[in-house]
């Protein structure tokens, strides 16, 4: 027991330890020539192409589902509903929007970047880019990196946008709140900020998930068991460290209130 | 041009290579046989830093470069070409790119002169006409001579090859192993190579190592193998007989 404690913890150390020299060695790189800008825009296609209606359906379903529960609990506790469309917008450009639109970019970019640079490092492409001089940090993470801060704050503002609208349609069918209203409503929840804090989350989220899928993308272990278990990893700990990080930067944005 | 002196390397608590001390001299051609799992490819991708020693030093071209950094070893790069395994072509290449790729990082050639030279390197494995090809359009043999061509467009000064001719048919395999003796003996490229041919190795190399439980246990030119009365020797030389 002591010993498998151990070795977690020495592996655990290792990981993250390994993880913040791929963030070192990323920024480094992202200022030093060739830039890469058509494989940036290819990245940025293929982030926003694969995620962009998946993330529009689900945080359709997740804005109606808020509307729909807080007037529902709202009404048996406080016995009104006339603060559900403010509280469900701030729900919403807080936390809902971003989070929501960045887990689900976990599991099919972050998934993707993870099986791609694995099949690479399996298939020895990692050492063959290497032996032709490429820098396999400058050439497969920072276009990556890159690509998925901007697709992540596009997305959150997208996904941000659809929320509301939804939340705003539901609320005038199910609640019978007029657009007029519903706006009116939130103006006083909730302030232009809001939506810039979650575009700076969507932009941290986006650049966690293409640095935890190369990390183990590029440690893959060999064989088909070796890329799905770096796939799976790099969901794990991608939506993990969503999740965490997105404490930590309500609570510092609080301080901005 | 090439210099081990106990070279060490392990893997975990797992020694691989214990303790290896053999030269590869300049324009010299030789063939690393050994068991599966011996730690043959090991030793090839610490030549270039694919893999780091444990312990040992390792001297390529004079220059000690067993506690190099990664940047260091891009100009150790620029001397060796190595066939990997694996094909590992590029996927979202073609053909062409996936060869030109090296001569535009690493060489100031213009276009017409790389179109030249990734033509004549598809050439000596005879290979024609795949130039706009994806490699997922290729048979695991033709990605295997493409990946060859792709090392030998940029000329290096040494070459490493792990297991060029495994998956090609008996033709192919001749032709590149008339490449490796015509490449070492006209341009004096020095060549170390890992394989199971034995056949091969006793046509073209200047020298054998065969490699067990990470250590030599034996090595000479290959009539002095021949001769050997070392059991390992003997089981690879039963192939041939």
């Amino acid at each position: 027991m002591v010993a498998a404690t151990g070795r977690f913890l020495i592996h655990s150390y290792n990981t993250s330890l390994g993880f913040w020299f791929l963030l070192y060695q990323t920024i480094n790189k992202i200022f030093t020539r060739p830039f890469r800008v058509k494989e940036i825009i290819k990245q940025l296609h293929f982030v926003l192409n694969e995620s962009a209606p998946i993330v529009a359906f689900c945080v359709c379903s997740a804005a109606a589902v808020t509307i729909v529960e807080s007037s529902f609990h709202m009404k048996i506790v406080v016995k009104n509903d006339s603060l559900v469309p403010g509280f469900a917008a701030l729900l919403i450009l807080r936390e809902l929007g971003v989070v929501v639109a960045l887990l689900l970019v976990t599991s099919r970019v972050g998934a993707g970047i993870a099986a791609e640079v694995g099949t690479m490092k399996v298939t020895e492409q990692i050492d063959a880019f290497k032996m032709l001089g490429m820098d396999p940090v400058k050439y497969i993470v920072v276009p990556r990196f890159i690509a998925c801060i901007l697709g992540g704050a596009v997305l959150s503002l997208i996904a941000n946008l659809i929320c509301l609208y939804v939340a705003m349609l539901v609320s005038q069918i199910k609640l019978g709140y007029s657009a007029g209203l519903f706006l009116t409503s939130i103006r006083g929840f909730v302030e232009m900020q809001d939506l810039c804090f979650s575009c700076i989350k969507g932009a941290v989220f986006g650049g966690v998930i293409p640095l935890v899928s190369c990390y183990f993308g590029l440690r893959c272990q060999a064989g088909p068991e070796g890329v799905g278990r770096a796939t799976t990893n790099s969901v794990v700990v991608s939506s993990v460290a969503i999740i965490g990080l997105d404490f930590l930067l309500s609570w510092v944005f609080t301080n901005f209130y | 041009m090439i210099e081990f002196v106990n070279f060490k390397k392990n893997f975990g608590n797992k020694e691989i290579l214990k303790g290896l001390t053999f030269k590869v001299n300049k324009g010299e051609i030789v063939f690393i046989l050994g068991m599966s799992g011996t730690g043959k490819s090991v030793l090839l991708k610490n030549i270039v830093g694919l893999m780091r020693p444990t312990s040992g030093q390792l001297f390529v071209a004079g220059e000690d470069i067993s506690g190099f950094k990664e940047s260091q070893y891009y100009e150790v790069r620029k001397k060796c070409g190595m066939v990997l395994q694996s094909p590992a072509l590029f996927e979202s290449f073609t053909v062409f790119e996936n060869i030109a790729f090296g001569l535009r990082r690493n060489s100031s050639f213009d276009e017409a002169e790389i179109d030249r030279r990734v033509k004549e390197s598809l050439r000596l494995v005879q290979l024609k006409g795949v130039e706009h090809k994806w490699p997922q359009e290729l048979s695991f043999g033709m990605q295997k001579r493409v990946s060859l061509a792709r090392t030998l467009a940029v000329v290096p000064k040494i070459l490493l090859f792990d297991e060029p001719t495994t998956g090609l048919d008996p033709v192919t395999t001749n032709v590149i192993n008339k490449l490796i003796f015509d490449l070492s003996r006209e341009l004096n490229t020095t060549s170390v190579v890992v394989s199971h041919d034995i056949s091969c190795a006793l046509d073209i190399a200047d020298r054998i190592i065969v490699l067990d439980g990470g250590q030599i246990v034996a090595q000479g030119s290959p009539k002095e193998l021949v001769k050997s009365t070392i059991p390992l020797v003997k089981d690879f030389l039963m192939e041939v007989r």
